[in-house]
């Protein structure tokens, strides 16, 4: 009884391992790595060639406190509003420029500032849905990512 | 539902209207350029004028705008810039934005430029048809 208890562990354990190697070597197979950076790591694509990736984002914006007539604000609000939105998309598809500064005199920390950036072209993004309510417009955007858009 | 066959005509006379209109227009390059300010706008350019030269013939889809009496061009795209910018928001827009945060104050600028480009524009009665010509 007892053998025959070792045996199949060691049958399992066997199996198991030979589980694991094959499958390691599949996934080898079919993972495309995209290397960051110089540190050589392997990061999977986010964007496959066979599906589309949809990002959505909500823009808002803010009237000018002088406007000659609720048209123009809520106009004004709007247009405010898509730029945060191409701002969002941006910052999502490309990526964040950040860079901090401190300044530190007798051991006291004097003044700290942190500035973000980013710089994108973006083309055929949606106005999905807008809203106006109480002087602030918000504007949900989205944009279709596949290999097509991207590459064309 | 119409049937692949039944959709002929119709992508015929759409491609052949859009061709007629854009023979038939002016063509004119139209650019613009919206800076905001902590999620306010503060300056808004269009730059509009009219093309020396023809522009390549290969168009895209259509927009069409009201217009009252005899409005230029200027003024239709004044009134309807939001529409215009919806329509152009299949193109090409360039963003630039840059945000410092303080200990006391955050301040962000935000530029969204539309490169300018050239468009055929056709003046029909009370609208005005604008293709974006590539």
């Amino acid at each position: 009884m007892r053998l025959s208890a070792a045996l199949a562990l060691l049958l399992s354990v066997t199996a198991l391992q030979a589980g694991i190697f094959s499958s390691d070597e599949s996934s080898e197979q079919k993972v495309k790595c995209v290397y960051s950076g110089t540190d050589g790591n392997c990061v999977e694509p986010i964007l496959r060639s066979q599906n589309e990736l949809v990002i959505t984002v909500t823009g808002q914006g803010v009237a000018p406190s002088v406007t000659s007539s609720p048209a123009q604000a809520y106009a004004l609000a709007k247009r405010a509003a898509m730029v945060d939105g191409y701002r969002l998309i941006a910052e999502r598809v490309k990526g964040v420029q950040v860079e901090g500064q401190d300044t530190i005199k007798n051991m006291m920390l004097q003044q700290s500032s942190t500035k973000t950036s980013v710089e994108a072209i973006v083309r055929g993004a949606n106005i999905l849905n807008t809203t106006f309510k109480e002087g602030l417009c918000e504007v949900e955007m989205e944009i279709a990512l596949s290999y097509s858009r991207v590459l064309h | 539902m119409r049937s692949r066959n039944g959709n002929r005509p119709f992508v015929f006379t759409s491609l052949t209207l859009i061709s007629i209109l854009s023979y038939g227009a002016e063509n004119y390059y139209i650019g613009y350029r919206l800076t905001t300010k902590n999620a306010q706008p503060i300056e808004e350019t269009f730059s509009l004028s009219k093309a020396m030269q023809p522009c390549p013939k290969n168009h895209g889809s259509a927009l069409s705008l009201q217009r009252h009496d005899d409005e230029s061009l200027e003024m239709v795209l004044n009134r309807d810039r939001t529409l215009f910018l919806e329509y152009a928001a299949s193109q090409d827009f360039r963003l630039k934005s840059d945000e410092t945060l303080t200990s006391t104050q955050l301040k962000s600028i935000q530029t969204l430029t539309l490169p300018t480009q050239c468009y055929a524009v056709e003046f029909n009665g009370d609208l005005v048809t604008i293709t974006l010509l590539k």
